[in-house]
């Protein structure tokens, strides 16, 4: 039996119930985000201007590798955190970027592996590159912005998960891109500085994950019959 | 004994705040009192008709929605009531839950089953629950013996002694119901105004109004010695 402080909510839930719009399943909404950001990216990067040798580097398989793997972690962490954001949908699908995450450090620590094999300690030595970070985070503002803004149609069911998950998804796009523009191919490099910075952004945005998503409020226009 | 945040529980993609972890459909069959496939035959027609009520209200079937919302807030109820065990507290979070569930009714694909969509916003509602009660808790100690109104001028004038608890109740009787609700959602329940504008129908600025007035009448009633 309903209890009748429920029955009233609910008479007035009822009645403030029009038609909604429901949002694209998470893939479609990601790909729509990753065109859009995509987009974005590139604007910028045709501003910063691309690095001069980039069509030599094109036919570096080793290079594509290392711009194709973020790219495919940003696609995945945002549609998981697409998913995190439908309630009742299995807990796996917010781990799905792991995998293409594991391929971009792998694909790094390989190409250093080989690097030092050719040419010894050389290969290892870590400069301070601090200028990634800010221009990670300049390419990926935007991206950031759009995924937000998109996922706040969502429900807020996890929202550190979908902010770290957000910010994972325009901070590896942002790393993709930089590899456009910035003319730095030593892995162990990139593997602090490029892979450190999205580490660092995602792991900073989890602060802002309850302020970013809240449950939203019901707008009843009838008052409670006393 | 190991503790572990309602949030974190949560995030971590476990479902329960204080039993953890406890699996969907175990919590689903407790509810009833029936087992075996019989029971799970119930339960799979009774999703299909939830699923079909729900499909319904998306496309602005007031009277399905209704309907939708009678069926569910029992099982509500009887989530709630296995976190918790105050009454005044289950009927404050089903009220939630039923809020949570308008504004997010969008969210329902249509396509999947309802009963983990509408179980994931009862945990998530629960949790949040539970961490707003910790938070409160941290910042309220219990006092078995209230200090020594003697001792200090300025404790005299902060605190409310028993007898002052008492006069507190029987001068909230003694307000008007609307000021009465808004000491009630605003300082007992601690919403926001938003929240408490969306329980209660109210407009954000009538809540503030009927706030003032309320303090400004249990000032007269000298509630507060400060």
């Amino acid at each position: 039996m309903t209890n009748p402080r429920d029955t009233d909510l609910i008479r007035r839930l009822a009645q403030d119930a029009g038609p909604v719009s429901r949002p694209p399943p998470p893939m479609v909404s990601a790909m729509i985000w990753f065109v859009l950001a995509v987009a974005s990216a590139l604007g910028v990067v045709l501003v910063m201007g691309l690095r001069p040798d980039f069509s030599e580097r094109l036919g570096d398989p080793l290079y594509l590798v290392e711009v194709a793997t973020p790219l495919m972690t940003s696609v995945l962490a945002a549609a998981a955190a697409f998913c995190a954001s439908c309630p009742g949908r299995p807990v796996w699908e917010r781990f799905a970027p792991i995998a293409p995450l594991a391929l971009w450090l792998a694909a790094l620590i390989r190409h250093a592996y080989l690097a030092y094999s050719a040419s010894g300690q050389q290969a290892l030595m870590l400069e301070i590159d601090a200028g990634c970070l800010p221009k990670i985070a300049l390419i990926g503002m935007l991206p950031a912005v759009l995924i937000v803004l998109m996922l706040r149609r969502g429900a807020p069911i996890a929202p550190i998960t979908t902010t770290v998950l957000s910010a994972l998804a325009a901070a590896s796009l942002a790393a993709s891109a930089l590899r456009l523009v910035h003319i730095q191919d030593a892995s162990i490099m990139i593997l602090v500085w490029h892979v450190g910075s999205v580490a660092l952004i995602a792991a900073s945005a989890s602060i802002f994950g309850r302020r970013l998503f809240r449950w939203p409020t019901a707008n009843l226009a009838i008052a409670d019959p006393r | 004994m190991a503790t572990c945040s309602p949030e974190a529980a949560l995030e971590a993609g476990y479902h329960h705040p204080r039993r953890l972890p406890v699996r969907l459909a175990r919590e689903e069959e407790g509810l009833g009192a029936e087992s075996g496939p019989k029971s799970a035959s119930a339960q799979d027609a009774r999703d299909q008709r939830w699923q079909s009520l729900m499909q319904a209200s998306q496309n602005g079937d007031r009277a399905a929605y209704e309907a939708l919302l009678t069926e569910i807030a029992p099982l509500l109820r009887a989530v709630t009531y296995r976190v918790w065990r105050s009454q005044q507290d289950v009927d404050d979070i089903v009220q939630d839950i039923l809020l949570s569930i308008h504004t997010v009714r969008h969210t329902y694909d249509p396509a999947r089953p309802f009963t983990p969509w509408l179980i994931t916003i009862a945990r998530r509602r629960i949790a949040d629950a539970a961490r707003r009660s910790s938070s409160i808790s941290r910042h309220e100690t219990l006092m078995d013996v209230l200090p020594d109104a003697a001792s200090s001028a300025d404790h005299q004038a902060e605190h409310v002694s028993r007898d002052g608890v008492e006069h507190l109740h029987q001068a909230l009787g003694q307000l008007g119901e609307g000021q009465r609700e808004a000491v009630e959602l605003l300082k007992v329940r601690g919403l926001s105004l938003k929240e408490a504008s969306a329980l209660s129908g109210k407009s954000v600025p009538a809540l503030k109004v009927n706030m003032h007035r309320a303090l400004k009448s249990l000032r007269e009633m000298k509630i507060f010695k400060s």
